[in-house]
């Protein structure tokens, strides 16, 4: 395969997956009201148009017609607004066909060609249109023809199909004394192009040309215009930003298409920027209200409709404007930036700098405002990386439709907090673990109906999804108000599984810890296997992938109210500040954050248990001890607990204290994993590169106590 | 004057490979033996580097390197082979490897040569000593000349015989 077709075959890929994603969301958002607004059919019938004529272009045969069909649904919707469309129905259509469109792009992803055959889908669809269409022929409706198939190659979309164009001729004259009569013709172009189905206009330069102008006053502004509007209103839409008269004429489709010298298609795009005629646009629209885009289908097709089909309508954010950067580039600025600041250090702490007597004012204020730079470029690089959990979110807005559906139970799905940001590399691993998380709450947590009526709740669950920032970690809570967990049957069952060793009882654990069972791998209370969950893998998976984040999780339930599972993980993984320490030759960092204090130990607080361990005594309070030296078996360490340091760490409300050498100072350090071929080591969480090329080891503390 | 040689023949290492039925080994010295590993699998070779060890793993992973920014695992071939461990100068070098996208740098006593070996001088190791465990890297006898070399499988090299096992059990269970 050639690089041209794969770049565009990955921008096919890119383009129509995130279409997708939006149709997805849309119809998530939307999915618990009775219809769909009109705004949010017109999304629908753009994505499926483009995807239709990009797969029509890339041959995806089954997906362009799949796409097609879908369009016609919604171009029926559009035109004829038929009063009861099954809304769960055609939310049902929608996502089948965005599954089908998911899978089969990632299908082509690997390499492979599209498939399957999506026949079966099309009759699907099909059969509904018919009902839809049916339906309105009762009430002796006009049903308006499918949009034409303009053929692959044509990504302009008008505001409206219908198979009757007729084809215009216009001329609009400017006085002699309109300033800037090149942007008054492009206002008046925009405006039409969405009205029409293809339009030509010359001059053609009209915004990059400011001479185009002068050509405009002279001759007038041409435009040619294919459109299933009748003359007068073409006339209207004419009207307005400062034309002083036009000459509209009907022609035919050959002098349409004979166009001028040379004709410019417009491709239906906004991004031109307009600078200061993009204000007086803004404004001569606000007069000029028939022109604007939503309104005109609702007016001239079908004039005493309302408007709005859905009964409430979000405002609009602001759209902020993005670019999309290869992943491999922002990770390579991430590397970057973290050579940078290692650099940095080299620089800034050079030996050389230790000359007795050498002045180095100049220096040490140049050094001050290169830390500042380093350190703002750093917040910003990491703030690139970070993105809200919106997309996560509404993935498992998906699941728990599916899932509710197929086990039959009627479930209230609450968001909270999507708009929390994470880095990016940290939502790819929990998106597994939530989507576990959510199925478990689903088929386990929430009872039947009759069980949930018998307990006196309403039949609807609720599942509740909640992510917020407390102190440099991110939650993410899924609650249910469910049947809760029994701790007494998964105290048994955990006996029976060999979880708990025999001789111990029930009181020897809290109920929190008799919870975390459930992440023991094998583990499954349910009795009955299901489709979803129920074969005891699924907990220790999400375990572990909460855990290769450096996550953790924490189950709390009431039995007869519901769990609430949360899941703690770190913002960011890339950038912490730490602490370097030496044990013999070895150096270690430690997370600034987890230490409390650093405690020149005399010989008398420890105490030491005849087992090796050990205790140490500060101001009364007692904590466990860890000689690195010792569990690393680490040679020529300090073993007289006068000639290191000790440090007293905190995890999670965990204390314990660590026996080092020496300190070797406070520094911000990159973390990269220990490559996967080693095996993980106990207590080490990854290894970074110091300033002088060296490796350090990253401990972990939460792993390092649990010994 | 071998390292030259060796460089060369890794810049060169792209098209050697088209020939058919030709391979071309980096052979490198461990005890009295002469190993050889196929060139497509090397990186490149580098003198001794600093090595940052990491605690409580196999007593062949020696630890890990910077290389150039890159963290890189290094695995002492000696120890690796239950031979007797080996003092590091300056004659003594690391191979890196990337295998299947694991990059691994392998410590050996001294690099030889760059040769090349046709099939048919490769045997497969005789049946007798298949039992031994040495002999699980060791997939092939290439004659050069009068001398052979030991082929080895680096994917066997790099990995963990326990580790091997768990991964067929886990394969059988998924």
């Amino acid at each position: 395969m050639g690089d041209e077709l794969d770049s565009m075959l990955d921008m096919y890929l890119y383009e129509n997956g995130q279409l997708l994603e939006q149709l997805e969301m849309t119809t998530l958002e939307k999915k618990d009201e009775d219809s769909f607004d009109e705004e949010d059919i017109n999304l629908f019938f753009r994505v499926m148009h483009t995807i239709k004529g990009s797969s029509g272009i890339m041959m995806f045969d089954d997906i362009m017609k799949l796409s097609h069909k879908l369009e016609d649904v919604f171009f029926y919707i559009r035109e004829s607004h038929p009063d009861n469309v099954p809304h769960l129905e055609l939310v049902e259509k929608i996502l089948a066909v965005s599954d089908f469109l998911r899978e089969e792009f990632e299908n082509i992803k690997d390499g492979g060609e599209p498939t399957k055959s999506s026949a079966g889908l099309i009759k699907d669809i099909d059969k509904f249109l018919g009902k839809l269409k049916n339906e309105i022929l009762e009430e002796d409706k006009e049903l308006p023809e499918a949009p034409k198939d303009e053929g692959p190659t044509q990504f302009y979309i008008g505001a409206a199909g219908g198979e009757h164009f007729k084809y215009y001729h216009i001329i609009a004259y400017y006085r002699n004394d309109t300033q800037m009569s090149n942007i008054h013709a492009y206002a008046l172009a925009n405006s039409l192009k969405e009205i029409t189905e293809e339009m030509y206009y010359s001059p053609e330069d009209i915004i990059t040309n400011e001479a185009s102008g002068d050509v405009i006053l002279e001759q007038g502004f041409k435009i040619l215009i294919k459109t299933n509007l009748e003359l007068e209103d073409v006339k209207a839409a004419l009207g307005g930003f400062d034309v002083e008269s036009t000459d509209v004429s009907q022609c035919s489709k050959d002098e349409f298409e004979a166009g001028f010298d040379v004709p410019a298609p417009i491709v239906g795009s906004d991004t031109i920027d307009l600078g200061e005629g993009d204000k007086e646009v803004k404004e001569e629209k606000k007069e000029e209200a028939e022109v604007k885009p939503g309104d005109y289908v609702i007016e001239s097709k079908s004039a005493g409709k309302k408007a709005t089909l859905a009964k409430n309508k979000k405002p609009k954010a602001p759209a902020t404007s993005y670019i999309s950067v290869n992943v491999n580039k922002i990770d390579q600025l991430m590397d970057l930036i973290g050579e940078i600041v290692i650099a940095e250090s080299v620089v800034l702490q050079n030996p050389d700098l230790n000359v007795p007597g050498l002045n180095l004012t100049n220096f040490n204020k140049s050094a001050a405002q290169l830390t500042k730079f380093v350190s703002e470029m750093q917040d910003v690089i990491m703030s690139m990386r970070m993105m809200t959990l919106t997309n996560t979110f509404q993935k498992m807005n998906r699941i728990v439709f599916d899932t509710s559906r197929k086990v039959g139970k009627d479930i209230e799905f609450k968001m909270i907090g999507e708009n929390t940001e994470v880095d990016k590399n940290i939502i790819e691993h929990i998106s597994d673990p939530l989507m576990h998380m959510i199925r478990n709450s689903i088929d386990h947590g929430i009872e039947e109906k009759a069980d949930r009526k018998a307990a006196g709740k309403p039949e609807k669950g609720v599942i509740t999804l909640e992510a917020k920032n407390e102190g440099g970690k991110v939650l993410i809570s899924v609650s249910d108000d469910g049947g809760g967990m029994n701790p007494e049957k998964l105290f048994a069952k955990a006996k029976k599984n060999g979880i708990v060793p025999r001789d111990k009882t029930i009181s020897d654990y809290t109920n929190k810890e008799i919870y975390q069972f459930i992440t023991s791998p094998g583990f499954s209370t349910k009795e009955k296997v299901t489709e979803l969950s129920g074969r005891g893998v699924g907990m220790d998976v999400v375990m572990q992938n909460i855990q290769s984040v450096g996550g953790m999780l924490e189950i709390d339930s009431e039995f007869g109210k519901g769990s609430t599972m949360t899941l703690k993980i770190p913002l960011t993984l890339a950038i912490i500040s730490g602490i370097l320490l030496k044990v013999g030759e070895q150096k270690f960092v430690i997370e600034t954050g987890s230490v409390k204090e650093f405690i020149n130990v005399r010989g008398s607080s420890i105490i030491k248990e005849p087992d090796g361990e050990e205790y140490l005594n500060v101001r009364g309070q007692y904590y466990s001890v860890v000689r690195l030296s010792e569990k690393y078996h680490i040679k020529n360490s300090a073993k007289n607990i006068e000639d290191g340091i000790m440090i007293l760490t905190e995890n999670e409300s965990q204390k314990l204290c660590i026996f080092v050498d020496k300190l070797l100072g406070g520094q911000e350090i990159v973390v990269k994993p220990i490559p996967e071929y080693i095996k993980k080591v106990e207590g080490l969480s990854g290894c970074t590169q110091l300033g002088d090329g060296s490796i350090a080891l990253i401990l972990d503390i939460g792993t390092l106590a649990t010994q | 004057m071998a390292e030259e040689k060796l460089e060369a023949a890794l810049d060169e290492k792209e098209e050697s490979l088209s020939e058919t039925g030709v391979h071309q080994f980096m052979t490198f010295k461990s005890g009295s033996e002469c190993y050889g590993i196929e060139l497509k699998y090397v990186n490149e070779i580098m003198g001794i580097q600093p090595i940052t060890e990491i605690p409580e793993v196999e007593d062949y992973i020696k630890g890990l390197i910077n290389l150039r920014g890159k963290i890189v695992p290094v695995i002492d071939v000696r120890i690796r082979f239950k031979q007797a461990p080996f003092e590091y100068n300056d004659r003594t070098c690391i191979i890196i490897v990337d295998v299947k996208n694991t990059v691994i740098g392998l410590i050996v006593e001294t690099i030889a040569d760059v040769v090349t070996i046709k099939d048919e001088d490769i045997e497969p190791p005789p049946a007798l000593s298949s039992g031994k465990l040495k002999n699980k890297y060791v997939y092939g006898l290439g004659k050069t000349g009068d001398s052979v070399k030991l082929l080895l499988d680096p994917e066997k090299l790099i990995k963990d015989e326990d580790l091997q096992v768990l991964d067929e059990v886990v394969d059988e269970e998924g």
